[in-house]
């Protein structure tokens, strides 16, 4: 596997959906540095299935995990999907960044092709409050389901005081 | 799924692992069979990632450190990793090969605690006692380069903090041989005993599409036969070029099965894979810095000063661990900070791997996919209203009476 071919079917797949592309280079190794190339997307919301889709046809998938941040208006998720294990540095790392806005946050769920991506999903709805549209099952994996707040969302007035008591045995962030 | 009128449920837990993910199985069982479960974790969640983001770049990589305690190298190597490609920092040689080497002293002294384990679990425990005996000199060599038994402290953004001194080669030389000399007598006890082999041949099976499919990780995937391992697929440090290939029951000869004895099998050759590759790393590192910033105010004002994003990752002993961190100039914590750890992704895989299964099996295939239970205390059997409670030490019971029956042929 390599990053033109995982480039080539995400553009074919895509399309429109696909905002922009880049491709980030690591040099790894001592003696004889290789690079190692990842690729880092930006898509629409509804082109994360057949982003994945298209991903999943190419080689053996790993969802490695999607992590997520509250930006002000918008909440971005960055999908970090590994393409093509089991063979010498044939793995491509591919991150799908997407934002969605907060008063509808919504993404189409993409377990039907990962079953394994439904524990980070889950993980998403309670710490930024995103909605999976189709995800088999939707309580909270380390939070309680009734926790008030989503604690990586920054514009909740309840938040701050929820957190500072949470942490304030630490003394540090009272 | 409609409970029929002879199913129990059998809540275990909360585990108390001293990783990130505590667990609490709730297991639904006719008679002895396991026919489904439900899985919830959380119990002990500490917020880091929430608390890394309040603190500057040294003191997250203080916190990411005591995420786990057992594999507390394997989340400072991947974070260290994550912000050196976010601040654009160079690592010197040398440190590189000094952080693989602590990494699979690690690995060692992980699945060395595993199989102790699991010896225990099944009822072995003059086996427990052998495999914990020998993990001592792990423990011990790595007290000699970095000071301490865990929490080794070693990798810093830009290098390592320890060198590891010429003085210190011959020690590290006579560990290798020590488990050169050992391995084969721990393959033999755990890989040729028949009644090691009744109790875990065909036990908490993983189908490789179900492995696939669930995207596990490390040892849990490689005993079903994927080929999956971080330090093969996506090289890092100085991984390509010792040549890592992933190790699956066949290197012992085995169709994989996905069962809780191929697991057994593909970490204690890994054991074997470790002593190799920090051999040649100690042979082929070359002299040079070990760091590319040996003060940690210059450090930090670079830190302050780095504007972009980064992943890295490491092959823990339990799987793949991913960090990824966001830095903004002009902010001394990191805007972004997820933390991914192995079990996490092998949660998943723990359902199939229990379903069809019997109770007195529910310990080793909790342990198969190396959560740390060191902590699980207590299990309760739900029938309606009645509460009853269900000790560890009963299920523990329940286990070692299935291997004595098997010992004596009432299996």
């Amino acid at each position: 596997m390599n990053v033109d071919q995982v480039l080539n079917v995400l553009k074919a797949a895509l399309g429109e959906g696909l905002a922009h592309t880049e491709v980030r280079v690591r040099r790894v190794g001592v003696k004889a540095p290789v690079e190692l190339k990842e690729i880092w997307a930006e898509i629409d919301r509804d082109a994360i299935v057949p982003a994945v889709a298209a991903l999943k046809a190419l080689g053996p998938v790993h969802m490695s995990v999607i992590s997520g941040q509250d930006a002000g208006e918008r909440i971005e998720l960055l999908y970090h999907i590994a393409v093509g294990y089991g063979t010498e540095g044939g793995e491509v790392m591919v991150t799908l960044r997407l934002a969605v806005p907060k008063d509808d946050a919504r993404v189409p769920s993409i377990c039907h092709l990962i079953p394994g991506a439904e524990t980070t999903e889950r993980e998403k709805i309670e710490f930024l409050g995103v909605e999976f549209v189709g995800i088999p099952d939707s309580r909270h994996v380390f939070l309680p389901d009734d926790l008030p707040v989503h604690p990586w969302r920054k514009d909740e007035p309840e938040m701050g005081r929820f957190l500072r008591r949470m942490v304030e045995w630490e003394g540090k962030d009272g | 799924m409609a409970e029929a009128e002879n199913t129990f449920r059998i809540p275990i837990g909360p585990i108390h692992p001293a990783l990130k993910e505590p667990v609490r199985l709730s297991f639904q069982v006719e008679g002895e069979r396991i026919v489904g479960v439900d899985i919830r974790t959380g119990f002990a969640h500490r917020g880091i990632e929430y608390m890394g983001m309040r603190r500057n770049l040294i003191q997250v990589l203080y916190l990411a450190e005591r995420i786990c305690g057992i594999c507390s190298v394997a989340h400072p190597i991947a974070l260290t990793q994550a912000v050196e490609q976010a601040a654009g920092i160079e690592v010197p040689p040398r440190s590189q090969y000094i952080r693989v080497i602590i990494s699979e002293l690690e690995r060692i002294h992980s699945h060395l605690l595993w199989a102790g384990v699991a010896a225990h679990e099944l009822g072995f425990d003059t086996l427990l006692h052998l495999t914990w005996k020998v993990r001592e000199k792990v423990l011990d060599i790595l007290e000699e380069l970095t000071g301490n038994r865990i929490d080794y402290a070693i990798p810093i953004y830009g290098g390592v903090r320890r060198d590891i001194a010429p003085d210190q080669y011959p020690k590290v030389q006579g560990t290798i041989r020590y488990y050169r000399g050992l391995l084969d007598e721990l393959l033999d006890t755990f890989l040729r005993d028949p009644s090691v082999e009744a109790r875990t041949r065909g036990v908490g099976v993983l189908e490789p599409e179900e492995a696939d499919a669930l995207c596990a990780v490390g040892p849990t995937a490689r005993a079903s036969g994927l080929a999956k391992d971080v330090r093969q697929d996506r090289p890092y440090l100085a991984y390509g070029e010792l040549g890592v290939k992933a190790i699956t029951p066949r290197d012992w000869g085995l169709v994989p099965r996905g069962d809780v004895y191929d697991k057994i099998v593909v970490r204690l050759l890994e054991v074997g894979q470790s002593l190799g590759l920090i051999e040649r790393a100690l042979l082929e590192m070359p002299d040079g810095e070990i760091t590319s910033f040996p003060k940690i105010p210059a450090l930090l004002a670079h830190l302050k000063k780095a504007q972009g994003e980064g992943l890295g990752w490491h092959e823990a002993p339990r799987g793949e661990v991913i960090h990824y961190v966001r830095l903004e100039a002009g902010v001394e914590e990191p805007v972004v900070w997820k933390v991914k750890a192995p079990t996490y992704s092998n949660l998943m895989s723990w359902k199939p791997m229990f379903e069809g299964q019997e109770i007195a099996d529910i310990p080793i295939i909790a342990a198969s996919i190396d959560p740390c239970i060191c902590c699980m205390d207590r299990v309760h059997i739900v029938r309606g209203e009645d509460e009853t409670g269900m000790a560890m030490e009963e299920l523990l019971r329940l286990s070692r009476a299935k291997t004595q029956r098997i010992l004596t042929g009432n299996g």
